[in-house]
């Protein structure tokens, strides 16, 4: 173990933050249908990628500005994740089962991805690529920074509206008590198609945002499962907020333990504080 | 106003409810009463929509309700206060009051139904941002009450109110609920505190192990030996 | 030797056969593969399939296999099949670790579980990459010597993991059928019913977990020098485990040999799309066909076959049950009736919820041989009363003594063996066993404790004694409320408890059938029980109980001769509210 210069810790710290933010991106829609829904919906990773790839098509064979992409995509993935939710609860699934369903759906979609796409690697090469902005002796990447700013922008509002609007004060309830919720109105069906659509909206954004920051590769699917799992546990089930932070504090650490040791021992530091979390406070992480 | 006719509730192959039948008029506060085990909460949860019945009708201001969805019960004019209460513990006491007024019809007078609440149960304005789950039994019995005259309601279900609480609370939470009454909201209330549902209500049904075995007015049933047996297993000398 | 047990053998010793065939190696090899992964899916199933604690760490431990005899042989020169003990050794040592741990947290269940082994297996993969057990580049067993079983090194290997899959499959037939299994099962449906009812849930999923740990060590190990160049980033991911999670829900969890018909049938897939022109689409089914399943077949094709021939053979049957048949001859236990001994006796108790006392210095004897009502308004604290002692809750204070021994803070299935059984207000039975196996449970596992024939007997007497005999076969959802009811009451029994805790088991119950169930509560006091019932039908606890005691609120307000106590005005004020005295 070498300890870094500050110049050099401090840049960690920072490209910790950034893929922190993407971490809570990703966790947002898995968090919120697993707290509100009970399902375990492997099949947004699914999601995030495909619509990674695609928003890499659309790019760089048909010349759309990824960003314009934004205004495409979620709309479309909001369809398709009610359309999946709607296909789901004809049947009656055990949390557990609809792990097992959505990693069939994975494996479905990743295929697909590769037909199309072959397992290359693919880089979305935009002009916004090289472009940074300088603080001092640290770069801020403009991909890196939209990913973040987007994703706090994302989790405010999601938090907000849970707080204050009545849509999100149904949501919550129906998710405490489902049959008091439906006494007093509250539509359980109508609601969990709403919440499963904007799920896969936001599954969208992240993927957009991926494609903007990383290399893509069918392979990788599964490898952001774990890291993305223990942001949403660690920051509770059911929140806005939480996976963001959660997922800071991973990046974080994971970028530090990076820069002070080896980059592969990285994933101990997430993987960890989960295992603690779940053995320490188990009551906080299910619902 | 209500009117269940010869309804039959199961939980799977068994009989919870048998063949009940009651009524109750515009303004009425009618109790229902009887031993645990009796079905009561069963017959109160059909009504509110939260068990399926097998056979029979619920007609509730003309419309049947009986194959209606759960969460459509509510814009109908019938909201429940469950047995137990059954907050949502995790949010504020104005939120639960506010989910109370969800549908269209009650949110437009939101306001207004808030004051009320709030004239009625003054105790709960200083503990409008507390989690509901942190108050005392006869505070969230106060906003459970609350929570469903916020829906403006013109059958207001009560199951149990007075469980687990002491008798001082349980005094002036009838008294609510007879000024709940007196303001022109039918009230169909069941109850294991017998003489003080008696004593509050006009009419009153007596339910034993599913059935409704003996119906009249309020004030001259505590004196029948048949609820003392009952209730107490004590035969009349 | 038992049937199955010398199939499999035989079947065993065919495969054996096939590297003298001839055949080229590419079978050989595919061979291998189905081997390897029925030992992998096998194993996985002995922990989750059976108890339902599903583990996604199942890789963590492959790949602790794969590690010791990769080092040992690769690095240390060890002869190769001195490595395979070692491997499944130290994996189930690891796993007999983190189970003494984990399964300690009473909410780790279910999704939890799975999480916590999963982050366990990145973890492992984490060390092992970044320590001296591999370092970074992996270890090359080019040098090690196959051990010479079979005419080629595929071929040995290939002999290997069929002794490896013969074992697994044994094992796991073994177990479904032994004490463990039953328990097993049992932990699976309602653990906290089967660590009442006298199962040791935490011995028993620690014993199961080592021996999947072993298992998967075994398999690590063999397929070590199958690959000849392990690395932490192709042993240490999300593959294997959910691959065998794929193959046993495919083929069944609930039965021994699923796993091992899933890992044939994908691997068989695999083999199918991946020979042909397009992997890629060969995935694609695979997952296609892995959703299919779960929605459709959500018991796997072994659960749905088995669905389908018991619906077969099984004629309807009426609804209506056969009265109780007469009392069989042996007691229950050799006692005077009605003595003054005091058989159960709880001083003070005390039991607080978040908030609400439900239990309040309770003191109260119940004497041998003796029926107790325990009365008292809705949410009086009856049901926690019988919690209690049964050692479902732990009590917040005061003690709980029986026949002289105390008993407070004893885990619930110690409990159980002392001699005390309940029954639930709304039955829990284990759903996914028969009537006749949830009775065989009771009395395998509570304070009698005997063999499994003998229990086989008592189940059979029990079940006539509460009029089910026509029943044994059928599943617990089969059955109407008063059937359920009766159910709690055999299981209770076939324990042969000293103390019998009823809990509402008259409610929802029509008339004529309340009839029947105190005179069947009246003939378990005379068989030598005493017995404390938790009841609201009045006329039945005047009919039976001796003694009756008042609980309100959580304190014990009367107790003594039923007449008495229900004529007392504190009793009746509790029941009929304060204006009537």
């Amino acid at each position: 173990m070498s300890w870094p210069s500050l110049n050099l810790l401090g840049q960690a710290i920072l490209s910790g933050i950034f893929i922190g933010g993407l971490y809570g991106l990703i966790g947002l829609g898995l968090g919120l249908t697993w707290g509100l829904l009970r399902q375990i919906n492997l099949a947004h990773f699914g999601f995030v990628f495909l619509a990674a790839y695609l928003s890499y098509q659309m790019a760089t064979e048909w010349g759309i500005d990824p960003l314009a992409t934004l205004l495409v995509l979620p709309p479309l993935f909001f369809l398709a994740g009610a359309g999946m939710q709607w296909l789901l609860a004809r049947f009656e699934i055990t949390p557990f089962n609809s792990l097992l369903v959505t990693f069939g759906i994975t494996v479905v979609i990743e295929s697909i991805i590769q037909g199309i796409w072959t397992a290359d690697f693919r880089r979305l090469e935009t002009h916004y690529n090289d472009q940074k902005f300088t603080i001092g002796n640290f770069y801020l990447p403009v991909p890196e920074l939209l990913t973040l700013l987007l994703s706090v922008a994302i989790a405010v509002l999601i938090w907000a509206a849970m707080r204050y609007t009545d849509l999100g004060k149904a949501l919550r309830a129906m998710a405490q008590d489902g049959p008091i919720a439906a006494a007093f109105g509250i539509n359980e069906k109508g609601m969990s198609l709403m919440l499963a659509g904007v799920c896969a909206a936001l599954a969208a954004v992240a993927g957009i945002c991926l494609a903007l920051t990383f290399t893509l590769a069918p392979s990788q699917i599964f490898a952001w499962v774990g890291v993305v799992f223990a942001a949403v546990m660690l920051g509770g089930l059911g929140s806005a907020l939480g996976p963001l932070v959660a997922g800071v504090i991973i990046g974080v650490s994971e970028a530090v333990t990076m820069a002070v040791t080896a980059p592969s021992w990285a994933p101990i530091v997430s993987f960890s504080l989960l295992i603690a979390m779940l053995l320490l406070r188990p009551d906080k992480v299910g619902r | 106003m209500l009117e269940v006719r010869n309804i039959s509730v199961y939980y799977g192959a068994a009989p919870a409810l048998w063949d009940v039948s009651l009524e109750v008029g515009p303004g009425e506060l009618v109790c229902v009463v009887g031993p645990n085990g009796a079905g009561k909460t069963t017959l109160i949860n059909a009504i509110a929509g939260l068990n399926r019945v097998r056979s029979g009708a619920i007609v509730f201001d003309g419309r049947d309700l009986t194959r209606m969805p759960s969460h459509l019960f509510c814009g109908a004019g019938v909201a429940i206060v469950p047995e137990g209460r059954r907050l949502f513990d995790q949010m504020s006491v104005l939120e639960n009051l506010e989910l109370g007024s969800f549908i269209s019809a009650a949110k437009a007078h939101r306001r207004e139904s808030l004051a009320l609440v709030l004239s009625l149960f003054p105790a709960l304005e200083a503990k409008l941002k507390n989690p509901a789950g942190s108050l005392s039994g006869g505070q969230q019995q106060m906003v459970a009450i609350g929570r469903a005259l916020m829906a403006r309601p013109g059958l207001l279900l009560l199951d149990e109110p007075s469980l687990g609480l002491a008798p001082l609370i349980v005094s002036d939470m009838f008294r609510a609920i007879r000024s709940i009454n007196q303001r022109g909201t039918s009230v169909l209330l069941v109850e294991q505190n017998v003489s003080m549902a008696l004593g509050l209500a006009q009419r009153a049904y007596v339910m034993e192990e599913g059935r409704i075995v003996m119906q009249g007015h309020a004030s001259e049933m505590l004196e029948r030996p048949e609820i003392q047996k009952a209730y107490l297993g004590i035969e009349a000398p | 030797m038992n049937k199955t047990v010398a199939a499999i053998l035989a079947t065993g010793a065919l495969m054996a056969s096939v590297p003298w065939l001839g055949l080229p190696a590419f079978y050989e090899s595919l061979l291998y593969l189905g081997c390897h992964w029925m030992v992998l899916a096998l194993s996985w199933n002995i922990l989750s399939g059976y108890s339902g604690y599903f583990s996604f760490g199942h890789g963590a431990f492959f790949g602790i296999g794969m590690y010791t005899s990769a080092g040992l042989s690769g690095n240390l020169n060890w002869p190769f099949l001195w490595t395979l003990p070692a491997a499944a050794a130290l994996a189930a040592l690891l796993g007999i670790g983190l189970g003494t741990v984990v399964f300690r947290v009473k909410s780790v269940r279910g999704e939890l579980f799975a999480l916590l082994t999963l982050a366990i297996t990145f973890v492992v993969g984490t060390i092992v990459l970044n320590t001296r057990i591999d370092g970074g580049p992996g270890i090359y067993l080019n040098a090690v010597a196959v051990p010479a079983l079979g005419p080629t090194a595929p071929a040995s290997l290939y002999l290997m993991a069929l002794a490896a899959a013969v074992l697994s499959l044994l094992l796991a037939y073994r177990i479904q059928y032994s004490k463990l299994g039953i328990g097993l099962f049992a932990i699976h449906d309602d653990e906290d019913v089967a660590e009442v009812m006298g199962v040791p849930t935490f011995a028993y999923k620690l014993i199961a977990f080592g021996v999947s740990c072993a298992l998967a060590g075994l398999a690590g190990g063999i397929h070590a020098l199958f690959v000849a160049y392990v690395t932490a980033g192709e042993t240490f991911n999300i593959t294997v485990p959910l691959t065998v999670v794929l193959m046993s829900v495919l083929g069944g969890t609930r039965h021994w040999a699923g796993p091992a018909v899933g890992a044939v049938v994908i691997t068989g897939l695999l083999y199918y799309f991946t020979a042909g022109n397009n992997p890629v689409a060969g995935r694609a089914a695979v997952g296609v066909i892995l959703v299919v399943v779960i929605l459709f077949m959500p018991n796997g094709i072994l659960g749905y076959l088995g669905k389908a021939r018991r619906k077969r053979s099984a004629p309807a049957r009426p609804a209506a049950v056969a009265t109780a048949a007469p009392a069989p001859s042996a007691p229950i236990a050799q006692v005077a009736l009605r003595s003054s001994e005091v058989l159960l006796e709880v001083r003070g108790l005390s039991k607080a919820f978040k908030g609400v006392q439900a239990l309040d210095r309770v003191n109260l004897q119940v004497h041998r041989g003796e029926i107790l009502g325990l009365l008292g308004p809705n949410g009086s604290g009856k049901s926690t009363f019988i919690n209690v002692v049964s050692g479902h809750y732990e009590a917040s204070g005061g003690q709980v003594i029986f026949e002289g021994h105390q008993l407070t803070g004893l885990a619930a299935h110690r409990v159980a063996h002392a001699g005390i059984a309940r029954t639930y207000q709304i039955p829990r039975p284990f759903a996914h066993l028969t009537v006749r196996q949830n009775v065989v449970l009771a009395a395998m596992f509570g304070g009698a404790r005997v063999s499994q024939r003998v229990a086989e007997h008592e189940a059979a007497q029990w079940l006539e004694f509460t009029g089910l005999a026509g029943k044994g076969d059928a599943l617990p959802d089969d059955l109407n409320l008063h059937q359920r009811k009766f159910l709690e009451l055999a299981r209770a029994l076939a324990s042969r408890p000293r103390l019998v805790l009823l809990d509402e088991v008259l409610s929802g119950l029509t008339p004529g059938e309340i009839n029947e169930a105190i005179d069947l509560i009246r003939k378990i006091r005379d068989r030598g029980a005493t017995i404390v019932f938790v009841e609201h039908v009045m006329r039945a606890v005047m009919a039976l109980a001796d003694r009756v005691a008042v609980l309100n609120h959580g304190k014990l307000i009367a107790s003594g001769p039923a007449n008495e106590v229900m004529s007392n005005s504190e009793v009746v004020t509790a029941y009929l509210g304060a204006a009537h005295a």
